[in-house]
């Protein structure tokens, strides 16, 4: 079975309009990175997936999730 | 206040490296052309010019592809262009140059039981493949990766 992460990014910015520019900025990361972890093209570093979650005011649990693939 | 973030800046500089760096390739690729025909004599004034046009442009095309380029912008601006994705991205890069490296020299290894070749030769011919394959996957990475956004 091969786990795939999932995430919650794109209706949290919508929850909040930003765009991906915007979370970009506060993170500090390219808009480049967000839009590959959002698409999950591109797994973030813990570090990374933390900044993400706190820029919600979320855990990092609420915002990404594995995604059970067969 | 700037009319373009350094986010802004960032993303279009990083979307004219993934541009570039695979026409880099093509154009290392095709200057090739120049040392596979009209030989001329090792040693001379000519060869020293080729041979040494070959290492600075082999070495430019790594050191761009090692640091990202963007030299004349802010720090701020090449740490965005540098960051997590694009630091993946430059090591599948690397991987892929290493792979080619490693079959581009076997290959050559096991024709030299059938023909003779010269070690500069070899030794051009590897370097060439494996830069230039890092450089178109690290380009088709970024370009991937800015799709959809």
């Amino acid at each position: 079975m091969v786990e795939r992460l999932g995430n919650r990014i794109r209706e949290e910015r919508n929850t909040y309009g930003l765009t991906q520019v915007a979370l970009a900025e506060q993170i500090g990361v390219s808009r480049k990175t967000i839009n590959t972890v959002e698409n999950g093209v591109f797994i973030p570093s813990t570090p990374l997936a933390l900044k993400i979650a706190r820029a919600f005011g979320r855990t990092v649990e609420e915002i990404f999730y594995l995604v059970d693939e067969e | 206040m700037n009319d373009d973030s350094k986010i802004e800046i960032a993303d279009r500089l990083s979307r004219r490296r993934a541009l570039m760096m695979p026409l880099m390739a093509v154009v290392f690729l095709s200057g090739q052309a120049i040392y596979a025909i009209g030989r001329v004599e090792a040693g001379s004034i000519i060869d020293q010019v080729k041979v040494t046009a070959w290492v600075a442009w082999a070495l430019i095309l790594l050191a761009l592809l090692a640091t990202g380029g963007g030299f004349l912008n802010s720090r701020a601006v090449r740490r965005l262009m540098d960051d997590e994705s694009t630091r993946a991205n430059r090591g599948r890069a690397y991987s892929v140059g290493f792979w080619l490296a490693m079959i581009v020299t076997i290959v050559i290894y096991g024709l030299t039981a059938f023909d003779t070749i010269a070690p500069r030769e070899s030794l051009h011919i590897i370097v060439t493949i494996a830069v230039a394959g890092a450089l178109v996957t690290f380009g088709y990475l970024e370009r991937r990766d800015h799709r959809g956004g």
